[in-house]
């Protein structure tokens, strides 16, 4: 038996073979562009969503590939730049809206102006998120969506009080604050923890009252510190906001012990299935008829310099994420407000809880519009400043002036 | 036997040892060597977003460390790592010290207790960190066995000279059960015949650990107090989770400040710099402990 298959002649398996390699060698190189996609998402639904345009897009697009790449929150910029300096760049990288200019400063992302005109939706992109992505005439990157912060507060905690409606100005809300305070529970919660999170829920309350961080040494400044560390010193704030991130945040507004929470959309679901009986306003302002400013949070697709290949395949999957009904998809799925004008409205209409945050939008400001390239490091001097004016270390005049100063000089630097 | 051919054996040279130990010798190299180096040379560049990336990172000689000294920060986060190092390594080694001396006696249930005292140091310091961080809440327990006795509330986390002290008492209790268990292990391999013979002699028990156990000790103490050293200079996450550095930089340790330069500012030059001056800073200090042993 194994003699005569030996006999055979070979011809026609050889033929077959061959073939074959060239068929895989063929499919091989239509599908040979790879999208490497670097990204922080980390929860089920976010990796769910991401899973799911993938496989569209994929089918829609069958020479283009799409890889993930996970990487911890506080080193995808690091990661990014280190891919870029081995000539290794992702296709794509998520990166958090204020880190954008400083990213694009290293010169690694490409400007996408062209083709960001080109998308149908880009006319209706809020002022804020352009900004966050514009530097002069280029464009580096397209927002997967927005985020801001606002107030949550407990209605029954505020009926119990007699607060009759929720605050709308700083005044309004010490009130309230003050009025819901009884050990154990705090008027108010917030997160002033030595991270980006201290300076970005500041920011609320420094912008709506006309300050930059840019210029601390202000009295615009000065009465939106002097705000937050009354509410500290007079107790309707616990002195443990200098060690809370916006994790332990939530868990304070529903575990009973405050009454009000500085936070964003995101916490929304959370809050929802607890079952705690709330409402959400804007930010409060410093008084009637100002409108609050707000800080925007969300990632934005950024384009990295590489081979023009890759490079177009990464605007064609940024394309895609943009079609209005897949986009409305990806900003309720990652508890996001669209950084599109007509989709965020339909979202407010949809989720009437959500509208706070829609209103919002309208005002709301890119962090890297203070200070630019410079942003990371004058952030970090400022939520240096707040701390030390929270724990007492210093006064809110003096812990500022020292910032302003060394504001400065960082940007005298660059 | 031919004395010209056994000098020909002795000379050849046998290639085989070498061989043996090249993959640790490339192992080390690759893996321990370059890191160590290239931080050391990036803490003499100016490498910041932009040079980092165009590769180019120009010399820039001690700038990185001027700059690092002629910040105050750097200085509270020195003063923070030596003090921190010295209080934990100090209460980590007396308590295991004396736990040691406990378990040289029999008492009922001592393995279950031996295998409870490792509990802090085989749990993660992510989830001891946390757990600390509720402990020294406003409304933790803590806070409210010191209301038990009639103190407080303390402002544990939220002030600069409590949360100081309460990261290193968290530490002290993830490190003592090191400083134990090598202490005992030490403690076991005296031979009991000494402390007989000088229990005949009339010794107190604590002349017996004066004048025996803790000289015989001696090696293995040098052993634990540098190990601890180089553990306790190194310590991140334990500080990074439980206060991030803050409140007002007051517990910044060299290793959370040299992070938060290099992945917060993105001043990788610096960071490195802050890196090197704590490497520096553990080598001094175990110099500094062979010298005392020594005298």
């Amino acid at each position: 038996m194994k003699t005569h298959t030996l006999r055979k002649p070979l011809f026609p398996q050889l033929i077959f073979i061959g073939s074959a390699i060239a068929g895989l060698a063929l499919a091989n190189a239509r599908a040979q562009v790879t999208v490497e996609i670097v990204h922080y998402f980390s929860v089920d639904s976010q990796i769910e969503i991401l899973n799911e345009i993938q496989k569209e897009f994929e089918a829609a697009n069958p020479g283009i590939k799409i890889q993930y790449t996970y990487v911890p929150f506080g080193e995808l910029v690091s990661r990014t730049l280190q891919m870029a300096a081995v000539r290794k760049p992702p296709g794509i990288s998520a990166i958090d809206n204020p880190d954008v200019l400083r990213v694009a400063k290293a010169g690694i992302l490409k400007d996408i102006s062209a083709d960001a005109a080109k998308l149908k939706i880009w006319e209706d992109v809020y002022p804020g998120p352009k900004s966050a992505v514009t530097d002069g005439s280029k464009v580096y990157g397209v927002p997967v969506g927005s985020n801001s912060l606002a107030l949550y507060y407990n209605k029954k905690m505020f009926a119990d009080a007699g607060v009759a409606s929720p605050p709308a100005t700083w005044p309004e809300l010490t009130e309230a604050a003050t009025k819901t305070t009884k050990s154990p529970v705090y008027g108010i919660a917030f997160s002033a923890v030595n991270t980006e999170e201290a300076t970005w829920q500041w920011e609320p309350f420094l912008w709506s009252n006309g300050g930059s961080l840019t210029d601390l040494d202000s009295e615009n400044a000065r009465t939106a510190l002097q705000l937050w560390v009354d509410w500290v010193k007079k107790g309707v704030a616990s002195k443990d906001v200098v060690n809370w991130n916006q994790g332990d945040v939530p868990n304070q507004f529903l575990g009973g012990r405050a009454a009000t929470m500085v936070m964003g959309p995101w916490q929304l679901a959370n809050v929802q299935k607890s079952g705690v009986d709330f409402g959400i306003v804007t930010i409060p302002v410093p008084k009637e008829g100002r409108k609050p400013v707000v800080p925007l949070g969300g990632e934005v697709w950024c384009v990295l310099k590489g081979d023009s290949k890759v490079e177009d395949a990464a605007m064609k999957f940024i394309q895609f994420t943009q079609e209005p009904e897949r986009l409305r998809k990806i900003c309720d799925t990652l508890n996001y407000i669209s950084s599109v004008r007509s989709i965020a409205k339909q979202q407010g209409e949809a989720n009437q809880v959500l509208q706070p945050f829609v209103d919002q939008m309208d005002t709301a400001r890119a962090r890297s519009q203070d200070g630019g390239a410079s942003y990371p490091e004058i952030s970090l001097t400022t939520r240096t400043a707040i701390q030390k004016a929270l724990t007492g270390q210093a006064t809110v005049e003096a812990a500022l002036k020292e910032a302003a100063a060394k504001i400065k000089t960082i940007l005298a630097k660059k | 036997m031919d004395p010209s051919r056994s000098i020909v054996r002795k000379v050849r040279f046998d290639a085989s040892p070498y061989l043996f130990i090249l993959p640790f010798v490339v192992f080390c190299l690759i893996l321990l060597l370059y890191p160590v180096v290239y931080s050391l040379a990036l803490s003499f560049r100016q490498a910041t977003v932009e040079t980092f990336v165009s590769g180019d990172m120009p010399f820039n000689g001690l700038t990185q460390y001027q700059a690092a000294l002629a910040d105050p920060i750097f200085w509270r986060a020195l003063l923070n790592t030596i003090l921190f190092a010295f209080f934990s390594i100090l209460f980590q080694f007396t308590i295991g010290f004396l736990l040691g001396l406990l378990f040289q006696a029999d008492f009922p249930l001592k393995n279950l207790c031996l295998a409870l005292l490792l509990i802090p140091w085989v749990s993660p310091v992510l989830t001891a960190a946390n757990i600390f961080k509720g402990l020294f809440n406003e409304a933790g327990p803590v806070n409210r066995l010191c209301h038990l006795v009639g103190l407080g509330p303390f402002p544990w986390l939220a002030d600069p000279g409590y949360a100081f002290p309460a990261t290193i008492v968290a530490n002290i209790w993830i490190g003592f059960p090191f400083n134990f268990i090598l202490l005992y292990a030490g403690m076991r391999s005296i031979p009991t015949d000494i402390y007989e013979a000088a229990k005949i002699d009339g010794a107190t028990f604590w002349q017996r650990v004066g004048y025996i156990t803790l000289p015989v000790l001696q090696p293995v103490s040098v052993a634990v107090l540098m190990l601890g050293t180089i553990y306790t200079v190194k310590v991140f996450d334990l500080v990074w989770i439980m206060t991030g550095g803050g409140p007002a930089n007051g517990t910044h340790l060299l290793s959370t400040y040299a992070y938060q330069v290099g992945f917060s500012v993105l001043n990788f030059g610096e960071a490195a710099a802050i890196a090197t001056l704590m490497v520096l800073l553990v080598v001094l200090l175990n110099l500094l402990q062979l010298l005392l042993q020594r005298r």
